[in-house]
């Protein structure tokens, strides 16, 4: 039978290029680990771009299929809001609205749109906020993978054990932000002569150990406030925003039946 | 251009029928008015052309709706955009731009036309709106009627062959408001543009319209030309039913029709004019040397006014003239530059909590503004627990002003006369010795709205409360208010009992008034009064 559009949901080949872009990026991210060689400036380079890259694929692939109008209406909506409380927080350490924006929209309309969200969000926050360089598409792909993950989310458990999982996610996310971008930031960041430096072709367990430390250096200042913010916020309002956001995806009648019929008698 | 055969509809999650068999045409060059009672089916019929019912919202469509031989069933509405325009029944929720220009131009952005093509066309809407003074304005800024007229341009530069508007005048003053008719009328003569019209304040759109499609509530549709479905239709405007009480057998539809067949009644001979001085109770407000400025802007210059206990006073003016100010100024919403205002002892914008529910009453022009509840029933229940009612009561109150109102129903689910009518019954539980809505009318149908002048009029006349209202509707003001307030550009121009203001303002004088001009009549229920005591 024929319906109503549906919010959006990814195509198998989408699915594909998504995950080829996604260990793309991942690659991006944990390279520093086992790197063996001599050309460290021009391998972080090529990282650079080719997370970069991997960025636009997705989107270039997301915008070939059909995307009907409420879906991109509700991502332009949220994703302007997300990039609108995004500046709130940028002086203030790990004040930071957009998660918990994203992680219930994500929530609400799934794990495709929660991707999507995330991507966009991020991307129009950092216009907003001149928050554009190297580290851009490293953000962008650890907030899709956030609002896919929510998206993933068992959809059976609602009322306040929904809030106590969303809370336990909040933490999770937050947690896995900071290791994230502290992963794209600390070959580069520190200089070569700190204990904490990132060490090029060193031994694993020994730059692992490194890292772990500089991540709980920059965790108590970021991470953590960040987590406590998205959960204070979970816990105060989240249950007439998840409602509203329910609200909305009733509204906008996605995959209502649509019948067309002769004669009613 | 539009045919409806055999069209019935039902919404997803519903079991009845929105609209039974249907079988309408529309040709070319026509303008259709179509009328019923709130949550008849208007909307759904008008958006049936484009195809937005179903392919947006779900339901079973039987029948088939064809616009210039497309079929809905096989386009989608994105695929009728270049031959349809609709205006929705709040332009403001329609805007995707911020200035004026930019509103108009981007529909044709949509449609990838091409740049000159595109200047050209927004000057020509420009000029055949007359936006130009506006162009470069922020709409945000507008007045209701502006907007209506920006919106109405943004769906005519893609140069469609049919214009379907929702309720177009109905958040006009009446000056607005027949200028927003005449260039529609216009449009149809000299474009041979097809339109269809939902309006519930049939006095000003009916001298317009070719044909008259009546739904009533059980979905069924009476097709005929005004003359037809007016004089058998409870719905009707104001001069219908002065000819018909008047027991004429043809009836007019406009002030000229009406005139001629009415002179014999007009050259009878008069009782000595009506006694109306204005009811003095305690004075309940008071105003002196009111100023309110935004910005630059002089929304109220020194204004100053008493009103009493047991008074409805209407107050009347253009689209932007102050009346807002005025209103929110005295229910102490928003912030006075210089002056004093006085509601029984106090300073409005101290009153807090209950201490203000109990003196001061305010709707908003939107009255969701209002209304945080989940749903009907929980904002029903906060009302009763705040003002210490039995369960129920406002609920009650309710289903007598508006019946039919399922408790589970979001509040933004429900149409506008229906939210207003919740609004105000939360308003009027705790009992405030002044009420004070501004714009109620919006939306409201005939049925309800005499409903809500049987209210206001008890609230006033029974409790000895005061009502204030900002409204555009005069036949509404002629009917229920006993004094008039007319503001223009900030400042008071005329105060007085309502029959001297109305009848010294010819574009603000109700229909009656106007056929039965010089007698001092406002309405249907004068003009049998004063007959029956004819000799």
């Amino acid at each position: 039978m024929k319906t109503t559009s549906n919010v959006i949901t990814f195509s198998r080949p989408t699915a594909f290029v998504l995950l080829v872009a996604s260990l793309f990026s991942a690659a991006g991210f944990l390279w520093p680990f086992f790197y063996v060689g001599q050309n460290l400036p021009q391998t972080q380079l090529f990282f650079w771009i080719a997370v970069a890259f991997s960025c636009v694929v997705v989107v270039l692939q997301v915008s070939s299929q059909q995307l009907d109008a409420k879906s991109i209406a509700l991502l332009g909506v949220l994703s302007a809001l997300i990039a609108a409380l995004r500046p709130l927080g940028a002086g203030a350490v790990g004040i930071e609205p957009m998660w918990f924006i994203l992680i219930l929209s994500a929530r609400v309309f799934g794990s495709s749109f929660g991707f999507l969200l995330g991507m966009i969000s991020m991307f129009v926050s950092a216009l907003l906020t001149g928050g554009i360089g190297p580290w851009l598409g490293y953000q962008v792909f650890a907030a899709a993978w956030i609002g896919l993950i929510a998206g993933f989310l068992p959809k059976a458990i609602r009322e306040n054990r929904e809030i106590v999982m969303l809370i336990v996610y909040a933490i999770f996310s937050a947690q896995v932000f900071g290791i994230l971008m502290d992963l794209q930031f600390w070959p580069w960041a520190l200089g070569s002569s700190t204990q904490l430096s990132y060490l090029p072709n060193g031994d694993l367990a020994e730059n692992l150990s490194r890292f772990i430390t500089f991540h709980f250096a920059t965790a108590l200042a970021w991470d953590i406030p960040r987590a406590v913010f998205t959960s204070a916020l979970i816990i105060f309002s989240g249950k007439p925003v998840l409602s509203a956001l329910r609200r909305t995806h009733t509204r906008a009648a996605f995959i209502a039946p649509i019948n067309f019929i002769e004669r009613v008698k | 251009m539009i045919k409806f055969s055999h069209v019935s509809l039902i919404y997803p999650n519903s079991t009845t029928t929105v609209l039974e068999d249907l079988n309408l045409t529309i040709d070319e060059g026509e303008l259709v008015l179509v009328i019923g009672p709130t949550g008849s089916g208007k909307s759904s019929l008008l958006r049936l052309i484009n195809g937005l019912v179903p392919h947006h919202t779900g339901g079973i469509l039987a029948g088939d709706v064809s616009v210039n031989g497309t079929s809905t069933q096989i386009a989608k509405p994105g695929a009728m955009a270049h031959l349809i325009g609709i205006v929705g029944q709040n332009p403001a929720n329609g805007f995707v731009a911020d200035t004026v220009e930019e509103e108009l131009a981007f529909g044709m952005e949509v449609l990838n036309l091409p740049n000159d093509v595109m200047r050209k066309r927004v000057e020509e809407v420009l000029d055949l709106l007359s936006l130009a003074p506006l162009r470069n304005r922020s709409i945000a800024t507008l007045s209701g009627g502006e907007q209506q007229r920006v919106a109405i341009g943004a769906a005519l530069v893609t140069h469609p062959k049919v214009l379907v508007l929702d309720e177009p005048t109905s958040a006009l003053d009446p000056i607005a408001a027949e200028e927003v008719l005449s260039i529609l009328h216009r449009l149809v003569h000299d474009l041979g543009l097809t339109v269809v019209i939902a309006e519930h304040k049939l006095e000003r759109v009916i001298q317009f319209a070719d044909r008259i499609v009546h739904i009533n509530g059980a979905g069924i549709a009476n097709i005929g030309t005004p003359e037809e479905i007016l004089m058998n239709s409870p719905i009707a405007p104001p001069i219908v039913h002065l000819a018909k009480a008047l027991g004429l057998k043809e009836i007019g539809l406009t002030v000229r029709e009406m005139r001629r067949m009415t002179t014999a009644f007009r050259e009878m001979p008069t009782q000595e004019q009506r006694n109306d001085e204005i009811k003095t109770g305690n004075p309940v407000i008071s105003i002196e040397n009111l100023n309110v400025n935004y910005g630059d802007k002089t929304a109220l210059n020194k204004v100053s006014s008493t009103i009493h206990e047991g008074e409805i006073v209407a107050v009347m003016g253009r689209n932007g003239a102050g009346k807002s100010s005025l209103l929110k100024a005295i229910a102490g919403v928003s912030p006075v530059q210089s002056g004093e205002i006085q509601v029984l002892g106090n300073n409005p914008s101290d009153l807090q909590g209950k201490a203000r529910r109990q003196r001061i009453g305010f709707i908003p022009q939107e009255p969701s503004d209002l209304l945080y509840g989940q749903s009907v029933q929980i904002e029903c229940d906060q009302a009763d627990r705040d003002n210490e009612l039995a369960t129920g009561t406002t609920f009650s109150v309710l289903e007598q002003l508006v019946p039919g109102i399922s408790g589970t129903t979001h509040p933004r689910d429900l149409s506008e006369g229906q939210r207003l009518g919740l609004a105000l019954s939360v308003v009027v539980s705790s009992n405030p010795t002044i009420l004070i809505l501004d714009e109620p009318t919006r939306g409201l149908d005939y049925e309800a709205k005499s409903q809500l002048t049987r209210i206001l009029i008890q609230f006033a006349a029974t409790f000895g409360k005061a009502v204030l209202l900002a409204t555009h509707d005069v036949e509404l003001v002629a009917e229920l208010a006993t004094r008039v307030i007319f503001v223009a550009d900030g400042d008071i121009v005329a105060d007085g009992s309502t029959l001297d203001v109305l009848l010294s303002s010819p574009a603000f004088a109700p229909q009656v008034a106007k056929v039965m001009s010089p007698q001092p009549w406002l309405s249907v229920k004068d003009v049998v009064a004063a007959i029956k005591e004819m000799p």
